[in-house]
Protein backbone atom coordinates (compact mmCIF):
# COMPACT_ATOMS: atom_id res chain seq x y z
CA UNK A 1 0.00 0.00 0.00
CA UNK A 2 3.10 2.02 -0.34
CA UNK A 3 2.37 3.90 -3.56
CA UNK A 4 -0.08 6.68 -3.79
CA UNK A 5 -0.15 7.84 -7.86
CA UNK A 6 3.47 6.18 -9.07
CA UNK A 7 0.99 3.33 -11.21
CA UNK A 8 -1.00 6.37 -11.86
CA UNK A 9 -2.85 6.49 -15.71
CA UNK A 10 -3.99 8.83 -17.70
CA UNK A 11 -6.17 11.41 -17.24
CA UNK A 12 -9.44 9.26 -17.97
CA UNK A 13 -9.18 8.01 -14.55
CA UNK A 14 -11.05 10.32 -12.07
CA UNK A 15 -9.46 10.82 -8.87
CA UNK A 16 -12.15 10.52 -6.68
CA UNK A 17 -13.20 7.08 -7.04
CA UNK A 18 -16.38 5.26 -5.65
CA UNK A 19 -18.11 7.99 -7.08
CA UNK A 20 -21.87 8.12 -6.52
CA UNK A 21 -22.63 9.63 -10.18
CA UNK A 22 -26.28 9.90 -10.11
CA UNK A 23 -27.09 9.73 -13.65
CA UNK A 24 -30.04 11.28 -15.01
CA UNK A 25 -31.49 8.95 -17.65
CA UNK A 26 -31.07 10.39 -20.65
CA UNK A 27 -27.99 10.71 -23.15
CA UNK A 28 -24.89 8.32 -22.21
CA UNK A 29 -22.25 10.86 -20.77
CA UNK A 30 -18.78 11.03 -21.97
CA UNK A 31 -16.39 9.43 -19.55
CA UNK A 32 -19.05 6.93 -18.14
CA UNK A 33 -19.92 3.34 -19.46
CA UNK A 34 -23.52 2.60 -19.72
CA UNK A 35 -25.56 -0.11 -21.24
CA UNK A 36 -29.50 0.87 -21.77
CA UNK A 37 -32.30 -1.74 -23.01
CA UNK A 38 -29.89 -4.22 -24.38
CA UNK A 39 -31.75 -7.31 -25.27
CA UNK A 40 -29.21 -10.63 -26.75
CA UNK A 41 -30.39 -13.63 -28.13
CA UNK A 42 -28.65 -17.11 -29.38
CA UNK A 43 -30.26 -17.89 -32.35
CA UNK A 44 -34.23 -18.24 -31.74
CA UNK A 45 -34.70 -20.02 -28.44
CA UNK A 46 -32.11 -18.63 -25.87
CA UNK A 47 -32.59 -15.25 -24.82
CA UNK A 48 -29.13 -14.43 -22.62
CA UNK A 49 -29.63 -10.91 -21.25
CA UNK A 50 -33.37 -8.87 -20.89
CA UNK A 51 -33.77 -5.46 -20.92
CA UNK A 52 -30.48 -4.69 -19.33
CA UNK A 53 -29.75 -1.32 -17.70
CA UNK A 54 -26.73 -0.59 -16.52
CA UNK A 55 -24.48 2.91 -15.67
CA UNK A 56 -20.77 2.45 -14.65
CA UNK A 57 -18.98 5.83 -12.79
CA UNK A 58 -15.51 6.14 -13.31
CA UNK A 59 -13.53 4.29 -11.11
CA UNK A 60 -16.10 2.17 -9.57
CA UNK A 61 -15.72 -1.52 -9.21
CA UNK A 62 -18.98 -3.60 -9.88
CA UNK A 63 -19.61 -6.69 -9.72
CA UNK A 64 -22.24 -9.07 -12.03
CA UNK A 65 -23.80 -12.12 -10.30
CA UNK A 66 -26.39 -14.64 -11.10
CA UNK A 67 -27.32 -18.19 -12.01
CA UNK A 68 -24.74 -20.07 -14.75
CA UNK A 69 -26.48 -19.36 -18.03
CA UNK A 70 -27.96 -16.40 -17.22
CA UNK A 71 -26.03 -14.34 -19.62
CA UNK A 72 -23.49 -12.08 -17.60
CA UNK A 73 -20.18 -13.49 -19.31
CA UNK A 74 -22.46 -12.60 -22.68
CA UNK A 75 -22.86 -8.81 -21.07
CA UNK A 76 -19.25 -8.42 -20.50
CA UNK A 77 -18.53 -10.07 -24.04
CA UNK A 78 -20.71 -6.99 -25.47
CA UNK A 79 -19.00 -4.74 -23.53
CA UNK A 80 -15.46 -6.07 -24.89
CA UNK A 81 -16.52 -5.94 -28.49
CA UNK A 82 -16.53 -9.63 -28.89
CA UNK A 83 -19.93 -9.94 -29.49
CA UNK A 84 -22.31 -7.56 -32.01
CA UNK A 85 -24.42 -5.50 -30.16
CA UNK A 86 -28.15 -6.80 -31.17
CA UNK A 87 -30.36 -4.23 -29.78
CA UNK A 88 -30.35 -1.65 -27.06
CA UNK A 89 -26.86 0.23 -27.07
CA UNK A 90 -23.98 0.37 -25.28
CA UNK A 91 -21.40 3.57 -24.78
CA UNK A 92 -18.22 3.11 -23.57
CA UNK A 93 -16.89 6.74 -22.59
CA UNK A 94 -18.71 8.30 -25.46
CA UNK A 95 -18.33 5.82 -28.34
CA UNK A 96 -19.74 2.09 -28.92
CA UNK A 97 -17.53 -1.59 -28.15
CA UNK A 98 -15.11 -2.76 -30.29
CA UNK A 99 -12.89 -5.50 -29.82
CA UNK A 100 -9.33 -3.82 -29.48
CA UNK A 101 -9.80 -0.40 -28.18
CA UNK A 102 -7.20 0.29 -25.88
CA UNK A 103 -9.06 2.04 -23.19
CA UNK A 104 -10.50 -1.57 -22.43
CA UNK A 105 -8.64 -4.47 -20.96
CA UNK A 106 -9.96 -7.74 -20.96
CA UNK A 107 -8.91 -10.80 -18.92
CA UNK A 108 -9.87 -14.44 -19.11
CA UNK A 109 -11.22 -17.11 -16.53
CA UNK A 110 -8.26 -18.72 -17.71
CA UNK A 111 -5.22 -17.68 -17.16
CA UNK A 112 -4.28 -17.89 -21.30
CA UNK A 113 -0.46 -17.25 -20.60
CA UNK A 114 1.85 -17.98 -23.48
CA UNK A 115 3.48 -21.21 -22.54
CA UNK A 116 6.87 -20.12 -24.62
CA UNK A 117 7.15 -16.44 -22.98
CA UNK A 118 8.40 -15.95 -19.49
CA UNK A 119 6.04 -14.48 -16.42
CA UNK A 120 8.14 -11.12 -17.39
CA UNK A 121 7.06 -11.41 -21.19
CA UNK A 122 3.62 -12.55 -20.67
CA UNK A 123 3.08 -9.61 -18.82
CA UNK A 124 4.12 -7.01 -20.73
CA UNK A 125 2.42 -9.38 -23.59
CA UNK A 126 -0.18 -6.54 -23.83
CA UNK A 127 1.21 -3.73 -23.91
CA UNK A 128 3.87 -5.05 -26.21
CA UNK A 129 1.00 -5.48 -28.42
CA UNK A 130 -0.04 -2.24 -27.95
CA UNK A 131 3.04 -0.96 -28.50
CA UNK A 132 4.10 0.81 -25.36
CA UNK A 133 7.23 2.27 -25.05
CA UNK A 134 9.61 -0.76 -24.82
CA UNK A 135 11.90 0.51 -21.32
CA UNK A 136 8.50 1.44 -19.79
CA UNK A 137 6.87 -1.95 -19.99
CA UNK A 138 9.23 -3.97 -19.21
CA UNK A 139 9.68 -1.47 -16.13
CA UNK A 140 6.12 -1.36 -15.15
CA UNK A 141 5.81 -5.83 -16.18
CA UNK A 142 8.90 -6.00 -13.45
CA UNK A 143 6.64 -3.72 -11.11
CA UNK A 144 3.68 -5.14 -11.00
CA UNK A 145 5.17 -8.86 -11.08
CA UNK A 146 6.41 -8.30 -7.71
CA UNK A 147 3.12 -6.21 -6.39
CA UNK A 148 1.55 -9.56 -7.00
CA UNK A 149 4.17 -11.40 -5.29
CA UNK A 150 6.18 -12.96 -7.92
CA UNK A 151 9.71 -10.89 -7.57
CA UNK A 152 11.87 -13.56 -8.31
CA UNK A 153 9.61 -15.49 -10.69
CA UNK A 154 10.62 -13.00 -13.69
CA UNK A 155 12.49 -15.52 -15.94
CA UNK A 156 10.09 -18.26 -14.87
CA UNK A 157 8.36 -20.18 -18.05
CA UNK A 158 4.39 -20.77 -16.93
CA UNK A 159 5.34 -24.68 -17.03
CA UNK A 160 6.90 -23.91 -13.56
CA UNK A 161 4.46 -21.82 -12.33
CA UNK A 162 1.32 -22.80 -10.32
CA UNK A 163 -2.37 -22.15 -11.33
CA UNK A 164 -2.54 -19.45 -8.73
CA UNK A 165 1.12 -17.77 -10.04
CA UNK A 166 -0.10 -17.94 -13.31
CA UNK A 167 -3.32 -16.16 -12.76
CA UNK A 168 -1.01 -13.17 -11.08
CA UNK A 169 0.99 -12.84 -13.85
CA UNK A 170 -2.19 -12.40 -15.63
CA UNK A 171 -3.12 -9.97 -13.30
CA UNK A 172 -0.16 -8.86 -13.73
CA UNK A 173 -0.42 -8.18 -17.79
CA UNK A 174 -3.90 -6.75 -17.51
CA UNK A 175 -2.91 -3.88 -15.09
CA UNK A 176 0.41 -3.14 -17.34
CA UNK A 177 -2.03 -1.96 -20.42
CA UNK A 178 -3.44 1.51 -19.23
CA UNK A 179 -6.78 0.98 -19.78
CA UNK A 180 -9.26 2.70 -17.69
CA UNK A 181 -12.01 0.28 -17.80
CA UNK A 182 -11.17 -3.57 -16.84
CA UNK A 183 -13.07 -5.96 -17.81
CA UNK A 184 -12.74 -9.62 -16.35
CA UNK A 185 -14.71 -12.88 -16.61
CA UNK A 186 -14.48 -15.09 -13.43
CA UNK A 187 -10.88 -14.89 -13.49
CA UNK A 188 -10.44 -16.67 -10.26
CA UNK A 189 -12.76 -19.27 -10.82
CA UNK A 190 -10.63 -21.77 -11.45
CA UNK A 191 -8.74 -21.45 -8.02
CA UNK A 192 -9.21 -23.25 -4.78
CA UNK A 193 -10.62 -21.08 -2.12
CA UNK A 194 -7.37 -20.30 -0.23
CA UNK A 195 -5.59 -19.02 -3.76
CA UNK A 196 -8.47 -17.01 -4.57
CA UNK A 197 -8.54 -15.15 -1.35
CA UNK A 198 -4.60 -14.07 -1.86
CA UNK A 199 -5.48 -13.66 -5.23
CA UNK A 200 -8.78 -10.90 -4.49
CA UNK A 201 -6.51 -9.37 -2.09
CA UNK A 202 -3.88 -8.91 -4.45
CA UNK A 203 -6.80 -7.42 -6.66
CA UNK A 204 -7.89 -5.03 -4.49
CA UNK A 205 -4.35 -3.42 -3.53
CA UNK A 206 -3.71 -2.62 -7.42
CA UNK A 207 -7.21 -1.75 -7.89
CA UNK A 208 -6.95 0.71 -5.14
CA UNK A 209 -3.59 1.82 -6.28
CA UNK A 210 -5.29 3.35 -9.66
CA UNK A 211 -9.31 3.54 -9.06
CA UNK A 212 -9.74 1.84 -12.74
CA UNK A 213 -13.46 0.84 -13.85
CA UNK A 214 -13.58 -3.10 -13.33
CA UNK A 215 -16.54 -4.70 -14.33
CA UNK A 216 -16.24 -8.54 -12.63
CA UNK A 217 -18.21 -11.36 -13.69
CA UNK A 218 -18.07 -13.90 -11.07
CA UNK A 219 -20.78 -16.68 -9.62
CA UNK A 220 -19.29 -16.45 -6.17
CA UNK A 221 -21.15 -13.91 -3.95
CA UNK A 222 -18.74 -13.66 -1.33
CA UNK A 223 -16.22 -12.35 -3.92
CA UNK A 224 -18.17 -9.73 -5.29
CA UNK A 225 -19.54 -8.73 -2.24
CA UNK A 226 -15.87 -8.33 -0.92
CA UNK A 227 -14.49 -6.98 -3.68
CA UNK A 228 -17.24 -4.67 -5.43
CA UNK A 229 -19.10 -0.93 -4.65
CA UNK A 230 -21.88 -2.59 -6.72
CA UNK A 231 -22.80 -6.20 -6.66
CA UNK A 232 -25.38 -6.58 -10.04
CA UNK A 233 -27.71 -9.93 -9.43
CA UNK A 234 -29.15 -11.00 -12.47
CA UNK A 235 -31.68 -13.81 -12.75
CA UNK A 236 -31.68 -16.77 -14.13
CA UNK A 237 -32.24 -17.16 -18.37
CA UNK A 238 -33.68 -14.28 -19.65
CA UNK A 239 -31.06 -12.45 -17.58
CA UNK A 240 -32.48 -9.55 -16.22
CA UNK A 241 -31.72 -7.62 -13.54
CA UNK A 242 -33.20 -7.94 -10.52
CA UNK A 243 -31.00 -5.69 -8.23
CA UNK A 244 -28.67 -3.81 -7.79
CA UNK A 245 -26.86 -2.91 -4.29
CA UNK A 246 -24.42 -1.04 -3.16
CA UNK A 247 -21.71 -2.62 -0.76
CA UNK A 248 -21.22 0.17 1.91
CA UNK A 249 -18.06 -1.77 3.14
CA UNK A 250 -14.88 0.92 4.30
CA UNK A 251 -11.98 0.70 1.73
CA UNK A 252 -8.98 -0.52 2.05
CA UNK A 253 -10.88 -3.95 2.90
CA UNK A 254 -8.97 -6.99 3.99
CA UNK A 255 -10.15 -10.19 2.43
CA UNK A 256 -9.15 -12.36 5.53
CA UNK A 257 -11.09 -9.44 8.47
CA UNK A 258 -13.91 -9.10 6.33
CA UNK A 259 -14.79 -12.97 6.95
CA UNK A 260 -14.96 -12.15 10.67
CA UNK A 261 -16.87 -8.84 9.76
CA UNK A 262 -20.73 -9.07 11.19
CA UNK A 263 -21.41 -6.14 8.46
CA UNK A 264 -20.34 -8.03 5.53
CA UNK A 265 -22.37 -11.24 6.73
CA UNK A 266 -25.58 -9.04 6.84
CA UNK A 267 -25.11 -8.16 3.57
CA UNK A 268 -23.93 -11.24 1.99
CA UNK A 269 -27.22 -12.53 4.03
CA UNK A 270 -29.13 -9.59 2.17
CA UNK A 271 -27.79 -9.83 -1.26
CA UNK A 272 -28.25 -14.03 -0.86
CA UNK A 273 -31.80 -13.36 -0.35
CA UNK A 274 -31.89 -11.51 -3.92
CA UNK A 275 -29.98 -14.33 -5.42
CA UNK A 276 -32.38 -16.80 -4.28
CA UNK A 277 -35.09 -14.82 -5.80
CA UNK A 278 -32.90 -15.21 -9.77
CA UNK A 279 -32.61 -19.12 -8.95
CA UNK A 280 -35.82 -19.59 -8.56
CA UNK A 281 -36.97 -17.46 -10.97
CA UNK B 1 19.92 -35.71 0.96
CA UNK B 2 21.82 -39.32 1.43
CA UNK B 3 18.61 -40.62 -0.41
CA UNK B 4 19.31 -38.53 -3.11
CA UNK B 5 22.78 -39.20 -3.40
CA UNK B 6 22.03 -42.59 -3.31
CA UNK B 7 19.67 -42.62 -6.18
CA UNK B 8 22.49 -40.66 -8.05
CA UNK B 9 24.64 -43.06 -7.57
CA UNK B 10 22.54 -45.86 -8.04
CA UNK B 11 21.93 -44.64 -11.38
CA UNK B 12 24.82 -43.78 -12.61
CA UNK B 13 26.00 -47.32 -11.61
CA UNK B 14 23.00 -48.21 -13.78
CA UNK B 15 24.33 -46.62 -16.77
CA UNK B 16 27.59 -48.25 -16.71
CA UNK B 17 26.63 -51.50 -16.74
CA UNK B 18 24.03 -51.12 -19.19
CA UNK B 19 26.97 -49.21 -21.56
CA UNK B 20 29.32 -52.05 -20.76
CA UNK B 21 26.82 -54.86 -21.56
CA UNK B 22 26.42 -53.21 -24.92
CA UNK B 23 30.05 -53.32 -25.78
CA UNK B 24 30.09 -56.71 -24.67
CA UNK B 25 27.29 -57.68 -26.56
CA UNK B 26 28.78 -56.16 -29.84
CA UNK B 27 32.22 -57.69 -29.14
CA UNK B 28 30.63 -60.74 -29.30
CA UNK B 29 28.53 -60.47 -31.76
CA UNK B 30 31.45 -59.10 -34.61
CA UNK B 31 33.57 -62.45 -33.23
CA UNK B 32 30.66 -64.92 -33.91
CA UNK B 33 30.25 -62.82 -37.09
CA UNK B 34 33.86 -62.97 -38.44
CA UNK B 35 34.44 -66.37 -37.27
CA UNK B 36 31.67 -67.97 -38.74
CA UNK B 37 32.81 -66.28 -42.10
CA UNK B 38 36.61 -67.06 -41.79
CA UNK B 39 35.36 -70.58 -41.27
CA UNK B 40 32.92 -70.37 -43.87
CA UNK B 41 30.00 -71.51 -41.89
CA UNK B 42 28.21 -68.81 -44.09
CA UNK B 43 29.33 -68.21 -47.05
CA UNK B 44 31.89 -64.30 -46.55
CA UNK B 45 30.31 -63.53 -50.48
CA UNK B 46 27.06 -63.17 -48.96
CA UNK B 47 27.75 -61.33 -45.42
CA UNK B 48 31.03 -60.16 -45.75
CA UNK B 49 33.40 -60.51 -42.51
CA UNK B 50 33.58 -57.48 -39.98
CA UNK B 51 37.54 -57.38 -40.26
CA UNK B 52 36.89 -56.18 -44.22
CA UNK B 53 34.26 -53.54 -43.43
CA UNK B 54 37.00 -52.71 -40.82
CA UNK B 55 39.61 -52.47 -43.65
CA UNK B 56 36.89 -50.98 -45.87
CA UNK B 57 35.79 -47.86 -43.54
CA UNK B 58 39.34 -46.71 -42.80
CA UNK B 59 40.74 -46.36 -46.09
CA UNK B 60 37.40 -44.45 -47.33
CA UNK B 61 37.09 -42.73 -44.18
CA UNK B 62 41.17 -41.55 -43.32
CA UNK B 63 43.06 -43.05 -46.41
CA UNK B 64 41.38 -42.87 -49.61
CA UNK B 65 38.53 -40.79 -48.55
CA UNK B 66 36.39 -41.93 -51.17
CA UNK B 67 33.67 -42.85 -48.36
CA UNK B 68 33.90 -38.55 -47.54
CA UNK B 69 33.88 -37.72 -51.09
CA UNK B 70 30.49 -39.88 -51.54
CA UNK B 71 28.97 -38.83 -47.94
CA UNK B 72 29.67 -35.67 -49.43
CA UNK B 73 27.09 -35.90 -52.07
CA UNK B 74 24.61 -37.34 -50.62
CA UNK B 75 24.19 -35.06 -47.26
CA UNK B 76 24.25 -32.10 -49.93
CA UNK B 77 21.77 -33.85 -51.62
CA UNK B 78 19.44 -34.50 -48.45
CA UNK B 79 20.04 -31.06 -47.02
CA UNK B 80 19.04 -29.38 -50.09
CA UNK B 81 16.04 -31.77 -50.82
CA UNK B 82 15.23 -30.75 -46.65
CA UNK B 83 15.33 -26.97 -47.08
CA UNK B 84 13.19 -26.84 -50.86
CA UNK B 85 10.77 -29.58 -49.56
CA UNK B 86 10.26 -27.73 -46.06
CA UNK B 87 10.51 -24.72 -47.00
CA UNK B 88 7.73 -24.97 -49.46
CA UNK B 89 5.59 -27.34 -47.27
CA UNK B 90 5.28 -24.16 -44.84
CA UNK B 91 4.45 -22.05 -47.56
CA UNK B 92 1.76 -24.21 -48.98
CA UNK B 93 0.41 -24.73 -45.63
CA UNK B 94 0.21 -20.99 -44.80
CA UNK B 95 -1.45 -20.48 -48.37
CA UNK B 96 -4.09 -23.37 -47.16
CA UNK B 97 -4.57 -21.41 -43.53
CA UNK B 98 -4.66 -18.24 -45.43
CA UNK B 99 -7.33 -18.83 -48.21
CA UNK B 100 -9.48 -21.75 -46.93
CA UNK B 101 -11.05 -22.50 -50.50
CA UNK B 102 -7.04 -22.90 -51.99
CA UNK B 103 -7.41 -25.55 -50.00
CA UNK B 104 -10.57 -26.81 -50.53
CA UNK B 105 -9.88 -26.60 -54.13
CA UNK B 106 -6.48 -28.38 -54.24
CA UNK B 107 -7.12 -31.28 -51.52
CA UNK B 108 -8.26 -33.91 -53.84
CA UNK B 109 -4.89 -33.30 -56.37
CA UNK B 110 -2.67 -33.33 -53.10
CA UNK B 111 -3.92 -36.34 -51.58
CA UNK B 112 -3.64 -37.87 -54.99
CA UNK B 113 -0.26 -36.80 -55.54
CA UNK B 114 0.58 -37.79 -51.81
CA UNK B 115 -0.90 -41.37 -52.28
CA UNK B 116 1.49 -42.08 -55.11
CA UNK B 117 4.36 -43.84 -53.92
CA UNK B 118 6.83 -41.16 -54.81
CA UNK B 119 10.25 -43.51 -55.69
CA UNK B 120 7.83 -44.16 -58.50
CA UNK B 121 8.70 -40.32 -59.94
CA UNK B 122 12.47 -41.33 -59.71
CA UNK B 123 12.46 -42.34 -63.67
CA UNK B 124 10.44 -38.88 -64.43
CA UNK B 125 12.53 -36.75 -62.27
CA UNK B 126 15.75 -38.80 -63.84
CA UNK B 127 14.82 -37.48 -66.87
CA UNK B 128 13.83 -34.01 -66.17
CA UNK B 129 16.73 -32.94 -64.04
CA UNK B 130 19.50 -35.50 -64.92
CA UNK B 131 21.97 -37.55 -63.29
CA UNK B 132 23.46 -35.20 -61.68
CA UNK B 133 22.14 -34.38 -57.63
CA UNK B 134 18.96 -32.49 -59.05
CA UNK B 135 17.18 -35.18 -59.68
CA UNK B 136 17.37 -36.92 -56.01
CA UNK B 137 16.67 -33.84 -54.81
CA UNK B 138 13.59 -33.48 -56.15
CA UNK B 139 12.97 -37.00 -54.93
CA UNK B 140 13.91 -36.02 -51.80
CA UNK B 141 11.77 -33.01 -51.69
CA UNK B 142 8.66 -33.98 -52.78
CA UNK B 143 9.02 -36.32 -49.98
CA UNK B 144 9.62 -34.03 -47.26
CA UNK B 145 7.10 -31.20 -48.71
CA UNK B 146 3.78 -33.33 -48.05
CA UNK B 147 5.02 -34.38 -44.53
CA UNK B 148 6.16 -30.75 -43.58
CA UNK B 149 2.76 -29.42 -45.01
CA UNK B 150 0.71 -31.95 -43.36
CA UNK B 151 2.48 -30.80 -39.63
CA UNK B 152 2.31 -27.35 -40.84
CA UNK B 153 -1.90 -27.03 -41.30
CA UNK B 154 -2.26 -29.12 -37.86
CA UNK B 155 0.29 -26.79 -36.28
CA UNK B 156 -1.63 -24.09 -37.17
CA UNK B 157 -5.17 -25.10 -36.84
CA UNK B 158 -3.46 -25.98 -32.95
CA UNK B 159 -3.42 -22.57 -31.98
CA UNK B 160 -5.56 -22.18 -28.70
CA UNK B 161 -9.08 -20.56 -29.17
CA UNK B 162 -8.16 -18.15 -26.08
CA UNK B 163 -4.85 -16.64 -27.24
CA UNK B 164 -6.55 -15.54 -30.21
CA UNK B 165 -9.77 -13.86 -28.38
CA UNK B 166 -7.24 -12.34 -25.35
CA UNK B 167 -5.40 -11.04 -28.91
CA UNK B 168 -8.72 -9.67 -30.30
CA UNK B 169 -9.18 -7.59 -26.88
CA UNK B 170 -6.16 -6.38 -27.40
CA UNK B 171 -6.23 -5.10 -30.60
CA UNK B 172 -3.59 -7.18 -32.19
CA UNK B 173 -3.21 -6.99 -36.11
CA UNK B 174 -2.87 -10.25 -38.38
CA UNK B 175 0.48 -9.59 -38.35
CA UNK B 176 1.13 -9.61 -34.79
CA UNK B 177 -1.13 -12.34 -34.40
CA UNK B 178 0.34 -14.56 -37.07
CA UNK B 179 4.25 -13.78 -35.54
CA UNK B 180 3.24 -13.34 -32.05
CA UNK B 181 0.57 -16.36 -31.06
CA UNK B 182 0.05 -18.96 -34.33
CA UNK B 183 3.66 -19.25 -35.31
CA UNK B 184 5.02 -19.60 -31.81
CA UNK B 185 1.95 -22.47 -30.97
CA UNK B 186 2.47 -24.40 -34.59
CA UNK B 187 6.22 -24.89 -33.72
CA UNK B 188 6.13 -28.04 -31.54
CA UNK B 189 3.79 -29.95 -34.53
CA UNK B 190 5.83 -28.52 -37.23
CA UNK B 191 8.77 -29.85 -35.63
CA UNK B 192 8.00 -33.00 -35.81
CA UNK B 193 7.02 -33.31 -39.01
CA UNK B 194 10.57 -31.82 -39.79
CA UNK B 195 12.41 -34.07 -38.07
CA UNK B 196 10.46 -36.98 -39.79
CA UNK B 197 10.90 -34.74 -43.32
CA UNK B 198 14.56 -34.51 -42.43
CA UNK B 199 14.92 -38.79 -42.15
CA UNK B 200 12.40 -39.26 -45.37
CA UNK B 201 14.94 -36.34 -47.60
CA UNK B 202 17.67 -38.97 -46.88
CA UNK B 203 15.34 -41.76 -47.97
CA UNK B 204 14.45 -40.20 -51.17
CA UNK B 205 18.09 -39.21 -51.72
CA UNK B 206 19.61 -42.70 -51.38
CA UNK B 207 16.80 -44.00 -52.76
CA UNK B 208 17.45 -42.22 -55.94
CA UNK B 209 21.34 -42.38 -55.83
CA UNK B 210 20.69 -46.45 -56.00
CA UNK B 211 18.57 -45.67 -58.94
CA UNK B 212 20.89 -44.13 -61.10
CA UNK B 213 23.74 -41.62 -60.08
CA UNK B 214 27.55 -40.35 -60.11
CA UNK B 215 28.13 -39.61 -57.02
CA UNK B 216 26.52 -40.57 -53.54
CA UNK B 217 26.42 -43.75 -51.01
CA UNK B 218 23.54 -44.83 -52.56
CA UNK B 219 25.50 -45.30 -56.09
CA UNK B 220 28.35 -46.34 -54.16
CA UNK B 221 26.12 -48.60 -52.13
CA UNK B 222 24.70 -50.31 -55.61
CA UNK B 223 28.21 -50.53 -57.45
CA UNK B 224 29.24 -52.76 -54.23
CA UNK B 225 26.61 -54.78 -54.30
CA UNK B 226 26.59 -55.48 -58.07
CA UNK B 227 30.15 -56.23 -57.42
CA UNK B 228 29.80 -58.39 -54.58
CA UNK B 229 32.16 -56.13 -52.32
CA UNK B 230 29.90 -57.75 -49.42
CA UNK B 231 31.79 -56.24 -46.65
CA UNK B 232 31.81 -52.80 -48.59
CA UNK B 233 27.57 -52.88 -48.68
CA UNK B 234 27.66 -53.15 -45.06
CA UNK B 235 30.30 -50.42 -44.71
CA UNK B 236 27.88 -47.76 -46.37
CA UNK B 237 24.97 -49.22 -44.24
CA UNK B 238 27.27 -48.87 -41.28
CA UNK B 239 27.63 -45.21 -42.43
CA UNK B 240 24.24 -44.78 -43.45
CA UNK B 241 23.57 -46.06 -40.04
CA UNK B 242 25.80 -43.40 -38.11
CA UNK B 243 23.91 -40.52 -40.52
CA UNK B 244 20.36 -41.17 -39.83
CA UNK B 245 21.11 -41.02 -36.01
CA UNK B 246 23.50 -38.17 -36.29
CA UNK B 247 20.69 -36.29 -38.52
CA UNK B 248 18.32 -36.83 -35.89
CA UNK B 249 20.23 -36.02 -32.87
CA UNK B 250 21.06 -33.00 -34.51
CA UNK B 251 17.29 -32.12 -34.83
CA UNK B 252 16.30 -33.24 -31.27
CA UNK B 253 19.08 -30.80 -30.51
CA UNK B 254 17.93 -27.63 -31.96
CA UNK B 255 13.84 -28.74 -30.99
CA UNK B 256 15.15 -28.57 -27.61
CA UNK B 257 16.67 -25.36 -27.68
CA UNK B 258 13.52 -23.71 -29.87
CA UNK B 259 11.01 -25.49 -27.18
CA UNK B 260 13.22 -24.95 -24.24
CA UNK B 261 9.50 -23.37 -22.48
CA UNK B 262 8.02 -26.97 -23.00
Amino acid sequence: MSGQGQLATDATVKPEAGGHTQLAAGAPELGNVSIRDLNHRFGSSVHAAADVFLNFAPGEFVSIVGPSGCGKTTVLNLLAGLLPVQEGTISIFGSPPKAGRHDVAYMLARDCLFPWLTAAQNAEFGARIRHADRHKRQARARELLEAVGLKGFEDNYPKALSHGMRQRVALARTFCLDSPLLLMDEPFGALDAQTKMQLEDVLLSLWMKERRTVVFITHDLAEAITLSDRVVVMSARPGKIIADIRIELPRPRSVTDLQKDPEYHKIYSKVWEKLEVGLRS
Amino acid sequence: MTDAADNRNYALYETIVINVARLVFLAVFFAAWEYIARNRIVNPLFIGTPSEIGKFLWNGLFVEFSLIKDLYWTLGSTFLAFLIGSVAGIITGLMFITWPWFERFSDPLFSALNALPRIALAPLFLLWFGLGIWSKVALGASLTYFIVLSSAVAGIRSTNADHLTLSRTLGASQGQIFTRVTLPSAVPTIFSGLRLGLIYALLGVIGGEIIAAQHGLGQLLSYLAGSFQISGVFAVLFILAILGTGLIALMSRVEKWLLRWQ
